[in-house]
């Protein structure tokens, strides 16, 4: 019986959670998008950490506002109530019949110049070498300039809540499972980090080290978010963007996000 | 943290100082105290408490693949199984948020048994024994005094019903419905009466497992569509078919023109080349339009204008009659409007679209192949005369050689997994049983007492249960059959995953039915059972609530709507929680309670010596996957003779593992099982192929003859079936005394742009209302928090006021329990709203967030916020089905807004539902609108 034993999750050991085997694919170039990128992040994670650049591409083409990412995200991250990474904007422009609506899912950008560096006091927050903009929880002290700071709107404070509360009870059952952010383990109880934190998408970097990809690009139902290794030329993160319009949001402001969008 | 405040910062903050030194120097990189980042794997600790499960949704239909991780025995994160093809990967919304199903504060824990009046909501808390004692008891009394018919079973809105209906149907009833009965029966009714199957979506699911020339088998990514035509669906937001979302906009990217015809501008319509917002209600306007401008533009010659595919007459009956009787009425004028039925200027008028735009939707449908048309639930399904949509639907797809081409239109109730045959069906219609009938001992099927069928609904072939208050209340007249005369009352009502009271019809009278009372005060119908893991408005009605496991606490399995046979396995994920059972468990102990009782048709032997685990039951079901025949283009098995029925494991099969009978022409592998599929990802593909209706002898078409019917055989057999016997009272409503056997044509309801009887109501109800469906926050959606606060397409806003209040939990000592005060902030909730046009708003003095009353002609009303958006026709009114006026607590924060949130089910008319399918007419009523 393997009813509730499930397998065990291959333990990392230095090593890749192993990409899954499909069928193979009559066109060698039309794979399984999602293992390509797999093996994207395996040739990224070879390279010596300062070698690799994190970055997404967005396909504006394709979002179809679902919003999975935006719960995919809260269900990896094991975010509290009021915490959100990555929601998706929406915007609808144009009087009837000539109407049109954008959908923006808005990560994290991950600037290559991020203005909520500098303005942090205590600096617990930098940009690592593979491009991912971190929070140390254990050296923040919530003074919230980073949130103002940021023109994106990508930071959030953590006020501690649970859903638990919302019926006077104990924190429920899945907020007793830790959250694995940037490879640390993270139990919110009160008091302790990273409650009284500012949060922020971070790439799902600790499943990134793992070979898996984040939680918004693994669950995306539209196949909109690619992700991968913004230095490889071969990533498809980067060849998707060949012949697109491509944008990054505020661009003028100098922060040269990670992110980019395919109109 | 540090141990320092934010205070104590302000104070001293020299360090801003810095900060600032580093912004105006520019480094931004690197600032950090942690410059020692490595790759390094520090939660291996953690990671050696996960596990990794894959199981199947069932949260809705649609039911995914997933791949579920636990930590401690928790459900820790949701993904998709990136090994079902159905959805590749991918979840939804609502998919990633079954862990806040499974731990919701507000599911239910015990069984419980009523203590206050039905409606009131109060109950105590039971033993499973004790009320397994008072379910059969009381069963076993309405069986000896009324007969076991007298018991509805609605096995509710999910695939794994089967254990309940087994236990029902032995027990002698042959009323076991579900879900699809309400669903949206007249979108199903054209492929039903002309292919034999159900829905018609795009050929859009990749990959899809293809078999090669080299005889090797590979996934096939492509994307061969050129045109796609959404009407009246939305599959991006209305989420069932998982593989339209992906698919669309790929196939979209490859170069296929999406059009979306809908009178909101759907996040569908928001991805699609061209949108059309047609007036509600004409849908089957504009088919018809389209059908003459293809049948009069057909030319052969002209490349540009070869619409026809006339290779479909070599698998089809009856055109000829079709066409003639569909070419009778380009000559009659109608009477709303003096124009000639079906031309460009007639559907003009009725649809609001442009005779031009009209004209290049049908050239372009008929012109760019491969193609689908494809119409859903809400925009059809919810008509009164959505049947004559969905007939002429499938006549464009399969007149226009689209049906089952590559990139074309796939019927996949026609191609899916088969799951066997343990749902007792067989007991029910080979049992004899005798009833007296005017004074005579009439001998017949147990299954000829069956409700629909026999009753008011002879072709109702899905079951009409939007009809049944009237029947609850009147009791079934049989009027067709050997029990013809008969007539029984309905005295249990065992309901369970589904939510009638609020969602099957009128809600009102679902409300009035089920706490009526005869004439010495006891209910009509004695006993109402609700069976959940949600708490929802049907179970206010119960007498007993039994606890169900949610679908990551139980087993079950999964084939729905894939285009080609996937097999895939729901594996329980955690154990159930607090007192919830399994079906099978349910089943079980029920079938004991009623054998304890002195029920001679319980054995034993059907039930708990014959399935010892929930296991057992759907290995048995599994005996029967894929059950599809080896037939289309390319052959999905070369080495087998062609038309053989498949049965057995992908490996076998590929394998050769098989026996073959030529008489049967069976081709027989390993039977697969639940083990063979948790040691394969949890998932069996079989090859996909297109064409299946070509095959010599065995093609998919299921209807009698095996070919399209363009001259129904199905309403024809119903016709004889009821010969010399009462015209069901439906048809009267449009003036027929038969089932028509080829094209028909009727107006809809309460329209008062197609219909001259309700032309009356258009200056004074000037609003056509229509529901717009939201996946993710639909009747048993809401209480997940994190469903319950993202908003939605204008529908489900976060318009709520600041509240104070109490939520209400079930507890360990039965009913409920006020647990402490909440505070819910203004604009942290959504709510139900209205969408309302602008131009509509100002003329009406109206805003966003002013509360106004939706009053119909037949003075029922609702109330909600009105939310002005270009995104709807003007003269449209939209609300989500389902979503407002939510009276249960067991809603969460929804029931808190239940007075300000509107119910489109509180208006329609209960007197209606489509003359063939019995289907209620959800989207069919006009009202007037007044400020509070």
């Amino acid at each position: 019986m393997g009813t509730f034993s499930g397998n065990p999750v291959p333990k990392p050991d230095g090593g890749l959670v192993p990409i899954p085997i499909l069928p193979p694919p009559t066109i060698p170039s039309e794979e399984d998008i999602r293992l390509v990128m797999q093996s994207d992040l395996q040739r990224a994670l070879k390279k010596p950490m300062g070698e690799r650049q994190w970055g997404m591409s967005i396909d504006l083409q394709r979002c179809t506002g679902c919003q999975a990412c935006t719960l995919a995200c809260i269900n990896e991250n094991k975010l509290p109530p009021g915490v959100v990474y990555r929601p998706v904007l929406e915007n609808d422009s144009g009087t009837f019949p000539n109407v049109t609506k954008q959908f923006l899912p808005r990560p994290c950008m991950q600037c290559a110049n991020p203005p909520c560096v500098p303005v942090c006091p205590v600096g617990a927050t930098y940009k690592r070498p593979d491009g991912i903009v971190e929070i140390d929880y254990d050296v923040c002290i919530g003074c919230r300039y980073c949130i103002t700071a940021c023109p994106y709107s990508a930071r959030t404070f953590d006020w501690g809540e649970f859903y638990g509360d919302l019926v006077d009870g104990p924190p429920t059952p899945y907020e007793q499972v830790p959250s694995l952010e940037y490879g640390h383990v993270w139990l919110r109880k009160a008091g302790t980090s990273p409650i009284n934190n500012t949060r922020k998408c971070q790439f799902c970097i600790e499943r990134v080290q793992r070979g898996e990809l984040p939680a918004c690009v693994r669950t995306c139902f539209a196949l909109a978010t690619y992700f991968g290794d913004l230095n490889d030329p071969e990533a498809l993160v980067n060849r998707v963007r060949q012949g697109r319009q491509v944008m990054q949001l505020k661009a003028d402001m100098g922060t040269n996000p990670s992110v980019y969008y395919l109109l | 943290m540090k141990e320092i405040t934010r205070r104590k910062f302000l104070v001293a903050s020299t360090a801003t100082v810095g900060a600032l030194s580093f912004w105006e120097l520019g480094h931004y990189a690197l600032a950090a105290s942690k410059s020692n980042v490595t790759d390094g794997s520090p939660q291996s600790a953690v990671l050696g408490k996960e596990r990794v499960i894959y199981t199947a949704d069932a949260f809705c239909a649609s039911e995914c693949g997933l791949q579920v991780t636990t930590y401690n025995g928790v459900i820790s994160t949701i993904y998709g199984n990136p090994h079902v093809p159905y959805n590749a990967g991918t979840t939804c919304a609502k998919g990633v948020s079954g862990k806040q199903v499974v731990y919701s504060p507000y599911r239910l824990k015990y069984p419980m048994i009523r203590v206050g009046a039905r409606g009131e909501g109060k109950f105590r808390r039971a033993s499973w024994e004790e009320v397994s004692r008072y379910i059969a008891t009381k069963l076993e009394a309405i069986k000896q005094q009324y007969g076991p018919e007298t018991v509805i079973m609605d096995g509710g809105d999910m695939t794994d019903q089967p254990p309940y209906w087994r236990l029902f149907y032995y027990f002698g009833s042959p009323n076991c419905t579900q879900h699809g009965a309400i669903c949206d029966t007249p979108r199903r009714l054209g492929p039903y009466i002309i292919e034999g199957g159900l829905r018609i979506e795009p050929d859009l699911m990749r990959p899809v497992l293809v078999r090669q020339p080299d005889g090797s088998l590979k996934n096939d990514y492509s994307y061969a569509n050129k045109m796609i035509i959404y009407v009246g669906w939305n599959p991006f937001t209305a989420t069932r078919i998982n593989y339209e979302s992906r698919g669309t906009v790929a196939a979209k990217q490859n170069g296929a023109k999406v059009v979306v015809v809908d009178p909101a501008f759907s996040n569908t319509a928001a991805q699609a080349d061209w949108w059309l917002p047609i007036r509600p209600g004409t849908d089957a306007d504009l088919f018809a339009t389209m059908l003459r401008y293809i049948l009069t533009n057909n030319n052969p010659q002209d490349p540009e204008r070869q619409y026809l595919d006339p290779r479909f007459q070599d698998y089809s009956v009856g055109w000829p009659e079709f066409e003639t009787a569909f070419r009778s009425w380009w000559t009659k004028s109608d009477p709303i409007n003096n124009l000639p039925y079906f031309s460009l200027q007639w559907a003009q008028e009725r649809t609001g679209l442009a005779a031009q735009d009209i004209a290049t939707l049908a050239h372009e449908f008929g012109s760019k192949k491969p193609a689908a048309l494809v119409w859903g639930m809400n925009g059809t399904g919810h008509h009164f005369n959505g049947e004559v949509v969905s007939t002429l639907g499938t006549v464009l797809n399969v007149i226009t050689g689209n049906f089952d081409a590559r990139g074309g239109a796939i019927d996949t109730a026609l191609v899916r997994s088969n799951k066997g045959g343990n749902g007792g069906s067989k007991q029910i219609k080979s049992q004899m049983i005798t009833r007296t009938v005017n004074g005579k001992t009439i001998k017949g099927l147990a299954w000829d007492l069956e409700m629909d069928n026999n009753g008011a609904w002879p072709a109702a072939f899905w079951g009409a249960l939007g009809a049944y208050p009237k029947q609850m209340s009147e009791g079934v007249q049989i009027n067709y059959g050997p029990f013809a005369g008969y007539h029984y009352p309905i005295k249990a009502f065992f309901v369970r995953g589904g939510n009638p009271a609020n969602s099957a019809s009128t809600e009102q009278r679902w409300a009035e039915v089920l706490s009526a009372k005869d004439g010495s005060g006891d209910y009509q119908i004695p006993l109402t059972v609700y069976v959940d893991n949600a708490y929802l408005e049907t179970g206010l009605y119960a007498d007993v609530i039994l606890p169900e496991a949610s679908f990551m606490e139980r087993m079950g399995l999964s084939d729905i709507y894939p285009s080609e046979p996937v097999m895939y396995l729901r594996e329980p994920v955690v154990p159930p929680q607090f007192e919830a059972k399994n079906q099978v468990e349910i089943m079980n102990i029920l079938a004991k309670a009623l054998h304890d009782a002195g029920d001679p048709d319980i054995q034993g032997a059907d039930f708990w010596d014959r399935y010892h685990s929930e296991e057992d039951f759907w290995n048995e079901a599994l005996l029967e996957a894929p059950g599809r025949t080896n037939v289309g283009e390319p052959l999905p098995y070369p080495r087998y003779p062609v038309g053989y029925k498949l049965l057995g494991t992908p490996e076998s099969l590929e394998k050769g593992q098989v026996s073959i009978d030529h008489t049967k022409k069976i081709v027989q592998g390993v039977p697969l099982t639940v083990a063979w599929l948790r040691d394969h990802h949890g998932v069996a593909v079989w090859p996909m192929a297109w064409e299946r209706y070509k095959a010599p002898s065995g093609g998919i078409i299921a209807t009698k003859s095996g070919k399209f019917e363009f001259h129904f055989g199905f309403l024809d057999a119903v016709n004889k079936y009821i010969a010399n016997r009462p015209v069901p009272y439906m048809l009267n409503q449009v003036g027929w005394t038969r089932y028509p056997t080829t094209f028909f044509w009727y107006e809809t309801v309460w329209n008062p742009y197609t219909n001259p009887a309700y032309t009356q109501y258009r200056t004074q109800y000037p609003f056509q209302l229509i529901s717009g469906r939201i996946h993710q926050s639909m009747s048993a959606t809401q209480y997940v928090d994190w469903l319950g606060r993202i908003s939605e397409e204008h529908l489900w806003m976060p318009l709520n006021d600041a509240k104070t209040f109490h939520p209400v939990v079930t507890t360990g000592q039965g009913g409920e329990k006020i647990a402490g005060i909440h505070h819910l902030r203004q604009g942290a909730w959504s709510i139900a709203v209205i969408q309302m046009n602008p131009v509509d708003g100002q003329r009406l003095g109206l805003r966003t967030g002013d509360l106004v009353r939706l009053v119909n002609p037949l003075k029922q009303e609702t109330k909600g916020k009105v939310f002005l958006s270009e995104l709807i026709r003007p003269g449209v009114l939209r609300v989500p089905p389902g979503s407002g006026g939510r009276l249960t607590p067991g809603m969460g924060q929804t029931y808190e807004y239940r007075s300000i949130t509107p119910s489109s089910n509180r208006l329609l008319d209960p007197n209606l539902s489509s003359p063939i399918t019995g289907m209620s007419t959800f989207n069919d009523m006009v009202v007037k609108v007044i400020k509070i």
